[in-house]
């Protein structure tokens, strides 16, 4: 059976001219919970964000359930990603809009132009809605504006719009980066959830090994652009931190 | 040490070349100043129209001048084109060019536009002044009525421009925003196409405009909407497609990110970070709008400036003071009224 993500050869330069990615292949199967390490400017973002097409490789493929997505176009890119949800780093919620609002437009890729525009989402949307927000414990917090919870609630929503989609396959670029320990636990803990309970398989990009260790159950590292290690959460010995991370780096534990 | 400058410019050649060009316009200039306006005031001559030999004295005068400029590397247009000054000497050089070239303008300032301080502070003239700012201050308050009733036709007219002119606006700031057209060569031939109608029709002041569409459908207040209509378009459609090029990028990848299509990425990621600003902008170019039609009402764009212009002709002054006060006030509370209101949107 072929993996559910599958990479091959991949590289990304950038008009500026700074190379990103670096002939990079690797494999994803289904249900694990991959985690990417590295440096800042590694890489890792921009490995993400192939993978749902909003950025075009320079070369390589990419092979989504055995289909090459590399170049596919149109109505064919929508569907693909919509099977891939994604949180990010700062939520990239709409802060104006509602919470329900937020999670509902999780069904944009399968919602009629007008009919999304005019605010007309189906009643199953709108259930599933509810239930995303009530998975993620914020269901209280429904009808507030984004930008007034916090940044916790507000990556708990980037997930609930995620959930909607009811993906195959969920990408979290730094989720919690700009969160602090605690939240960064619960922030975690729902991506395992949502992992273990629905099979959902997570590729997500963290700086911290402690959370490496924790969630990851596969890790792969990039390193100015290319791949350097690849295998088990506890395998990552000091010595390949050290190569990671260069010579100087230290690890810093989030409890 | 020029040679250390010329090290310093990456185009040091081009940077020559255009410093050449510029200068030799700038040697045509001081010459032509010196000719035309300071030495024909000065020794009470008639300056005649160009002759060959003229010509030939200015260019070769341009040329020397920026032979001499770009020998001892104090090109003032070499400075402009690299957007620092040179060190040392040429330093100061270049500054006393820069004064020089002021002193002498002002001289020809002065000269062309007949400043004249006698005429200023002559009896008659005062006795003049005093008696229109006299009428103006003791208003004809008999047209009160015509004079608000025209002044609500340049409030309505302003409205409807703006009102006109914001869903085309709206539409036209998507394609000339950059962020969005970067993405292929069509899309930014329609993006730098539409940018230069704008820029043009927006360099085209609305008082143009309104003899335009005065002759077109006739003087009044539909001729000054048209005007203010063209004009709005191009001010709006800028400020529009400037504030989605400043939009935070990361909803538009989060929206994308789900599968929407460019229509529902716009709506659900652009348009609601845009709503306001877009809000604020069109109400500041509506209070605009009512004081560019009184100025329109001028030049057959119908409303209290049209009014104004009659009354004006007919050296009604007192007339003229109830109107200056109507359109004073008017301004003056709207000008309260939309500053507020931006304040609240914010």
């Amino acid at each position: 059976m072929a993996s559910l993500i599958e990479v091959k050869n991949l590289s990304h330069t950038y008009p500026n001219g700074f190379t990103a990615l670096k002939n990079v292949s690797f494999s994803v199967e289904e249900g694990e919970f991959l985690v990417v390490i590295g440096l800042s400017g590694s890489g890792k973002s921009t490995l993400l964000r192939i993978l749902n097409r909003l950025i075009e490789p320079t070369s390589g493929n990419v092979f989504f359930k055995g289909l090459d997505v590399t170049r596919i176009e149109g109505d064919e890119l929508r569907t693909h990603r919509g099977q891939i949800g994604m949180i990010f780093q700062h939520f990239n919620l709409i802060g104006r809009h509602s919470v329900i609002s937020n999670v509902l437009y999780g069904s944009l890729g399968r919602t009629g132009t007008l009919q999304s525009i005019s605010g007309g989402f189906s009643k199953p949307d709108v259930q599933l809605a509810k239930e995303s927000l009530l998975r993620v414990g914020i269901a209280d917090k429904a009808e507030n504006r984004a930008d007034s919870l916090s940044g916790g609630q507000q990556q708990r929503v980037a997930i609930a719009r995620a959930l909607m989609q009811r993906p195959r396959m969920l990408l979290a670029d730094e989720p919690v980066a700009s969160l602090d320990p605690a939240t960064s636990h619960s922030v975690m803990n729902y991506l395992e959830q949502i992992n273990k309970e629905q099979g959902t398989t997570v590729i997500c990009n963290l700086h911290f090994l402690s959370l490496v260790r924790k969630y990851a159950t596969r890790v792969v590292a990039l390193k100015a652009g290319e791949l350097v290690f690849e295998g088990k959460p506890d395998a990552i010995t000091e010595e390949w931190f050290k190569a990671i991370y260069g010579e100087d780096a230290i690890e810093v534990e989030i409890r | 040490m020029r040679s250390a400058d010329m090290v310093a410019t990456p185009n040091s050649l081009s940077t020559k070349a255009f410093g050449f060009v510029g200068d030799l316009f700038i040697g045509a200039y001081i010459l032509s100043v010196l000719d035309r306006v300071v030495v024909p005031t000065l020794a009470d001559y008639v300056a005649f129209p160009l002759s060959p030999a003229h010509a030939i004295a200015y260019i070769v005068f341009a040329i020397l001048f920026a032979s001499t400029s770009l020998l001892m590397g104090v090109s003032l247009s070499a400075a402009f084109v690299r957007k620092t000054l040179p060190d040392g000497i040429s330093r100061k050089i270049l500054t006393h060019i820069g004064y020089f070239l002021l002193s002498i303008s002002i001289i020809a300032g002065w000269i062309i536009t007949d400043v004249s301080p006698i005429e200023f502070f002559s009896g008659k003239g005062l006795a003049g002044a005093g008696r229109i700012f006299g009428a103006l201050v003791t208003p004809e308050f008999d047209i009160i009525g015509q004079a608000l009733a025209t002044m609500v036709e340049t409030i309505y007219t302003a409205l409807m421009a703006t009102l006109i002119a914001v869903p085309i606006s709206f539409l036209l700031s998507f394609p000339a925003a950059r962020n969005l057209m970067d993405g292929s060569r069509p899309k930014r031939l329609i993006y730098s196409s539409l940018r230069v109608v704008l820029n043009v029709s927006r360099s085209m002041e609305p008082i143009i405009w309104a003899i335009v569409f005065s002759v077109w459908v006739g003087i009044g207040p539909f001729a000054g909407m048209l005007a203010l209509v063209v004009h709005t378009i191009a001010s709006l459609t800028k400020q529009y497609s400037e504030q989605i090029e400043d939009v935070d990028s990361g909803p538009i990848e989060a929206i994308s990110a789900t599968g929407a299509n460019s229509i529902q990425t716009i709506w659900f990621a652009i348009v609601p970070q845009c709503v306001i600003p877009f809000l604020s902008f069109t109400i500041y170019r509506w209070d605009i709008n009512v004081r560019m039609a009184t100025i329109i009402g001028f030049v057959g764009g119908g409303g209290i400036g049209t009014l104004l212009i009659q009354y004006q002709g007919l050296a009604k002054f007192h007339e003229v003071g109830t109107l200056i006060i109507v359109i004073t006030f008017v301004v003056w509370i709207l000008d309260v009224f939309s500053a507020r209101i931006r304040e609240a949107l914010k």
